[in-house]
């Protein structure tokens, strides 16, 4: 075939004028599954953080704090939530740190020491957080309890039958744990499976490393 | 022991990249479509990596894995290539001109090819790279003889697409 020949012969010329790759690229080319996974570890805390921030600036917290009229509590919880952001923000340095050395890592050694970093990093991250929600819903619930004047006449009641102090209690306890599993499903589902796939390519990358 | 296997590797793929390139310009159209490719075969190759013995000469085994990426791939996404696509692919092949017809051939030429499957495709690109008949059966995994059939089949396609 007369124009397959004329095809083979054009071939052959240009088979030399692409733009090299060079040995750098190939490695991080090699190493790129992991640092995407690592990226988006990063954006999605980032994206967490603003979200909280968000959900509490509509909030009617603040409402509900003034109307309780004891301003060291208010004084608490904002030394409560700026200690909170610091650590988050702390956590998020980390993840962009990770996230830098991973995509610019050249050795495999390296890397997987790095993929096991980054996991502790967010199973510490996760800890934290569910940590924060059970000490947070507890306080809240205390401060709801303690000092919110509408609450004054349940308190007298309540004060008064042991049964039914107990038995809020327990209902409160169990919300606790309610929103604490919710949470624990939720993150599950957004680093969970962020962190499979960045322990598949840590096993993958073992294979490679007898 | 890994950081040795690991620059071996690295070293021997830069070294026999244009082949990676070749199945890039027959599987993709525009650059990034052609550097995504790129990058989705050296990551084959590197997981394949621990199973190549050596036994083969490392371009042999780079076409055998290299194909077999760029078919699975073109399956999963089944993209046909418009016409537009294939212009804006057309600056990657340095064209020095001397016969406009000649050069017009060859541009309906590679149209043409665009047009086959995923597998005509590898067999045209072994034709091309002047693989002989054993050679483009043991990199695909079919007989010499369906190789032969099947190439005959795609002159007669070709010929089909350029004289419809």
């Amino acid at each position: 075939m007369k124009e397959l020949d004329l095809l083979k012969k054009d071939w052959k010329k240009n088979s030399d004028s692409f733009e090299q790759i060079s040995e750098k690229e190939i490695y991080k080319m090699i190493h790129k599954k992991s640092s995407s996974i690592v990226k988006w570890i990063l954006i999605i805390s980032i994206l967490e953080v603003l979200f909280w921030t968000i959900s509490n600036y509509f909030s009617n917290i603040d409402d509900f704090l003034n109307n309780i009229h004891h301003p060291e509590i208010i004084l608490y919880m904002e030394i409560l939530m700026y200690f909170n952001y610091a650590v988050i923000l702390v956590f998020i340095y980390f993840f962009y740190k990770n996230y830098k050395t991973i995509s610019t890592i050249v050795s495999t050694k390296l890397l997987m020491s790095s993929i096991l970093r980054t996991r502790k990093t967010v199973q510490y991250y996760v800890w934290y957080n569910l940590g924060m929600i059970v000490v947070s819903s507890i306080l809240s619930f205390f401060i709801g309890y303690v000092y919110n004047p509408d609450m004054a006449i349940v308190r007298e009641k309540l004060a008064l039958n042991g049964k039914a102090m107990l038995f809020s209690i327990g209902a409160l306890v169990l919300l606790t744990l309610l929103f604490f599993g919710l949470f624990w499903c939720i993150y599950r589902l957004l680093y969970g499976t962020l962190l499979r796939r960045l322990y598949a390519n840590y096993k993958e990358l073992k294979k490679i490393d007898f | 022991m890994s950081e040795n296997l690991e620059q071996s590797f690295v070293t021997q793929l830069q070294a026999n990249q244009n082949i990676i390139h070749k199945i890039c310009r027959l599987y993709t159209a525009g650059e990034d479509a052609h550097k995504d490719l790129f990058q989705e075969i050296t990551i084959q190759l590197w997981k394949a990596y621990p199973k190549f013995r050596g036994d083969s000469k490392f371009s042999t085994w780079t076409y055998r894995v290299a194909l077999n990426t760029a078919i699975t791939l073109y399956r999963k996404t089944k993209r046909t290539v418009s016409t537009v696509e294939y212009e804006s692919h057309q600056h990657f092949v340095k064209d020095v001109d001397y016969n406009y017809e000649e050069e017009e051939q060859i541009k309906l030429m590679y149209k043409a090819v665009y047009q086959l499957n995923d597998i005509e495709k590898a067999l045209v690109f072994m034709y091309l790279e002047d693989k002989d008949y054993q050679e483009i059966a043991e990199t695909l995994g079919i007989s010499e003889v369906n190789a032969r059939v099947k190439m005959n089949r795609i002159k007669g396609k070709l010929k089909k697409i350029l004289n419809p």
